[in-house]
């Protein structure tokens, strides 16, 4: 992460273009995971817990054990190694410095808290579905506006 | 760096429920996850399909062990021999737990030792890694 050692970001044209690529891919990436996990996993309570348990009238079955962790273990890498770079990013690109810190710890938290409360809904019981939810949308939805504002600051900031 | 090593136990925890779910942790339970199982009605796996599964790991093992590891870059540790047999030691133990399964449906029933040794080597490697830099942030 040599970017977080260079002085003035802007005045390095390929840092500049190389951390831009980054952030639209990551953005790239939030949104159509979304869509991916609106198609099939489920973006809302009733929608992931109907994929967790099934429905007996619908004749849908419940998610196996080992999909069940398959999902989980790639959900982990992933989300991990998207807000490890991108905080990184986005506090190097940030000009206030404790409102930065707040914002990834909340994203990371929320993200830790999703990912527990999976677990939690599939082994334990459903009503983590809802933490589950509300876990995904809080870290998502900062990590969308991590990724933004840093584009943002990346051009048009005075200096960096 | 905690919410990374929290983050680590999570993807170690989960790949030990997995390994333990599809495989087992017995030789007879890895021998008939990759050589099929008649009363389980499996299906022997093929190199094509060992490899389906070796591909994104080879490169994600890659990644997360080269990221794990260079922290400890900016411990005490780093001036010691003990960084150098850890680094060698993941990597090598990363390579035999992804490439074993190629040895097993090729006869070599010995492998699947190694396949179940190397998991929990890697497992154990880092665990240790990921409790040497939470003291380094602790203590140091």
């Amino acid at each position: 992460m040599r970017f977080t050692l260079i002085k003035d970001i802007k005045q390095d044209v390929g840092m500049k273009s190389v951390l831009s690529g980054l952030l639209i891919f990551t953005i790239l990436y939030i949104i159509v995971d979304y869509f991916v996990k609106q198609s099939g996993f489920g973006v809302s309570p009733e929608s992931v817990a109907l994929t967790l348990f099934g429905n007996p009238d619908e004749f849908l079955d419940p998610m196996s054990p080992s999909s069940f962790l398959e999902f989980a273990h790639i959900e982990i890498f992933f989300i991990m190694m998207i807000l490890l770079t991108l905080s990184a990013v986005y506090i190097r690109m940030s000009n206030k410095r404790i409102h930065s810190i707040l914002i990834v710890n909340i994203a990371t938290l929320g993200a830790l808290v999703s990912l527990v409360a999976l677990g939690g809904a599939y082994y334990f019981h459903e009503g983590f579905v809802g933490v589950y939810v509300v876990g995904s949308f809080v870290w998502r939805s900062l990590a969308f506006y991590m990724s933004v504002y840093s584009l943002w600051r990346l051009h048009f900031a005075t200096s960096l | 760096m905690l919410y990374f090593l929290v983050f680590s136990f999570l993807l170690l925890l989960s790949g030990v429920l997995l390994f333990e779910e599809k495989l087992g942790f017995s030789r007879e339970g890895v021998l008939s996850y990759y050589l099929g199982d008649e009363e389980r009605f499996t299906q022997p796996k093929s190199v094509a399909g060992i490899l389906k599964i070796v591909l994104p790991h080879v490169f994600t093992f890659g990644l997360f062990v080269m990221v794990i590891l260079h922290f400890l870059v900016f411990t005490k540790v780093k001036k010691t021999k003990k960084f150098q047999t850890i680094v060698y030691l993941s990597f090598a133990t990363a390579f035999s737990e992804l490439f074993s399964p190629l040895f097993i449906v090729n006869g070599f029933e010995f492998f699947a030792y190694v396949k179940i040794a190397s998991f929990f080597t890697f497992e154990f490697l880092i665990l240790y890694v990921s409790w040497l830099l939470f003291k380094s942030i602790v203590y140091d």
